[in-house]
């Protein structure tokens, strides 16, 4: 009995017996609601599971990011539910948490190395592209001019949205691209950029772009030049108000991402971590959704009704 | 003479050291090596033509299944269902047969012998149907999203240049046709009404 209340008191007094696990939430930036909700989702999740969990904003700063990631591993967080600024100016956060033994989940974003992460839970956003040149095909009668929005340039999933987008669309002689350029996923860069490449090709049919923001954007130029009945827009995300356009006929088609998936996801593998398992898939797909006039009821902001 | 015995057995154990301690290879074979990248189409086509008939031999028919997808939604999304990819959509491998109602833009509108009608989409193969449906491709056993999308544009390049562009032609409204392939299906939404069919094989009856 005496062993027995020993062992009570000994565990009692222990720090990492009575302390719950803690989970930081480190997330490229807070200044759009798409990453908001990311962050505030995966934290949520964590905490459901018993965890302290702490949201950092790196502000698309990588220097910031270094901060958070110190910050993170000093007050002895124990796993990192992780959203990149960078694929490449991240790894070498990801490695010094690694090195310190700290297990980090990529969400959404993807880091470029295969062997610093635990884990990489990202929209499968070149698949999600192919389904959309399909019907961006289907809806042109495979001809017509288009523009391209990308994204910032330096960030996978621009290209990975491009390249499953062009696998399909440059096999449709009819379709010619006369303008790509970046619009940074921003709106009104969106709405800048369409303004000035209508000033040179005023005879466009369509414009894909690599997110929502830039679709509002594109949208909101084209009323501007009164072609937004002419002139077909297609995003990626499924943010609220293109999921609204859509409905109202605006917006031909989106793609719906699925950030409370992934949240849920890098949350569990966090959890599944503190319990012992060790082998996760390196990089795991999660599905993208294509949302159009037909199934658009189906949906809501940030995924299914 | 003991001594020079020695000196031999010395002299000949770092002879084998030092051939065993260095290696020659070619420039250009070790540059190969290090930029060896995933060969898509080869492993598409082993997996299109060495691994995929057998699963697609033991496919249930599209008549059989739509009705337990009705009734038993759940165990037959368990049961027949793959995907690579976290999510509600799932893929099926199917096999059956029917006659050509239509032929559009989509592709051939089959009325299958149960009555069900599907669209064998003939004209936009593209996507994940064919790589996902068998459960046969593992995604564990890839570091690199690009390759599996590779996979996907492969297999699908293989059906579009190999299987349809030398059928197609024959086929005509009211033709029975034989044939195998893939469905998408979503668990969360599902749609039953004109299933949309990835062929795999499609041939005319005979």
């Amino acid at each position: 009995m005496l062993f027995i209340a020993i062992i009570a008191v000994a565990c009692h007094n222990s720090p990492q017996a009575s302390q719950p696990k803690k989970v930081a939430v480190i997330v490229s930036t807070l200044n759009n609601p798409w990453f908001v909700f990311l962050a505030q989702t995966a934290a949520a999740e964590a905490k459901k599971m018993g965890y302290e969990t702490k949201i950092f904003d790196s502000q698309n700063n990588t220097a910031l990011e270094a901060d958070n990631f110190e910050n993170a591993i000093v007050s002895g967080y124990n796993a990192i539910l992780f959203n990149p600024t960078d694929a490449n100016g991240s790894i070498v956060n990801v490695t010094k948490a690694k090195t310190a033994g700290v297990p980090v989940f990529c969400m959404d974003r993807e880091v470029n190395s295969t062997t610093v992460a635990t884990s990489q839970i990202l929209s499968d956003s070149y698949s999600g592209c192919v389904e959309m040149g399909k019907y961006f095909v289907q809806t042109l009668h495979k001809k017509g001019k288009y523009v391209e929005l990308l994204g910032i340039v330096a960030d996978n999933n621009t290209w990975a949205r491009s390249k499953g987008f062009h696998s399909v669309v440059d096999d449709y002689p009819g379709l010619q691209m006369v303008a790509q350029q970046s619009a940074d996923f921003d709106r009104n860069k969106g709405l800048e950029v369409l303004e000035s490449i209508l000033q040179a090709h005023p005879d466009i049919d369509a414009v894909f772009c690599g997110n929502d923001a830039m679709a509002m954007g594109a949208y909101q130029a084209l009323a501007a030049a009164g072609k937004a009945n002419h002139v077909k827009v297609f995003g990626f995300d499924g943010a609220e108000d293109v999921i609204g356009y859509v409905k109202d006929g605006k917006i031909s088609a989106t793609a719906m991402q699925f950030p409370k998936v992934m949240a849920q996801t890098a949350a569990k593998y966090a959890d599944e971590y503190f319990k012992g398992k060790r082998t996760f898939p390196q990089k795991i797909p999660v599905a993208v959704e294509l949302v159009t006039a037909k199934n658009v009821n189906d949906y809501m902001a940030y995924g299914k009704k | 003479m003991k001594k020079s015995i020695r000196y031999v057995l010395l002299v000949a154990l770092a002879l084998i050291i030092g051939y065993n301690s260095v290696y020659f290879k070619k420039l250009d074979e070790v540059k190969a090596g290090a930029g060896k990248t995933f060969d898509a189409a080869g492993y598409a086509n082993t997996y299109f033509y060495k691994e995929l008939p057998a699963e697609t031999a033991k496919a249930p028919d599209i008549d059989k299944l739509i009705p337990l997808l009705k009734t038993d939604t759940a165990n037959t999304f368990k049961t027949y269902g793959h995907a690579l990819a976290i999510g509600t959509v799932k893929y099926f491998l199917i096999k059956g047969s029917g006659a050509v109602n239509n032929i559009d833009d989509n592709g051939l509108t089959v009325s299958t012998t149960a009555g069900n009608s599907i669209v064998l989409g003939t004209s936009y193969v593209y996507g994940n149907a064919v790589r996902d449906a068998s459960g046969l491709v593992d995604v564990n056993k890839f570091s690199n999203t690009m390759d599996l999308n590779n996979i996907s544009a492969e297999v699908d390049k293989i059906i579009r240049n190999k299987i349809l562009l030398p059928v197609m032609p024959q086929i005509k409204k009211g033709s029975r046709v034989e044939f195998t392939g893939a469905i998408a299906l979503n668990q969360a939404h599902l749609q039953l009404d004109g299933i949309e069919v990835t062929p795999v094989s499609l041939k005319i009856a005979q």
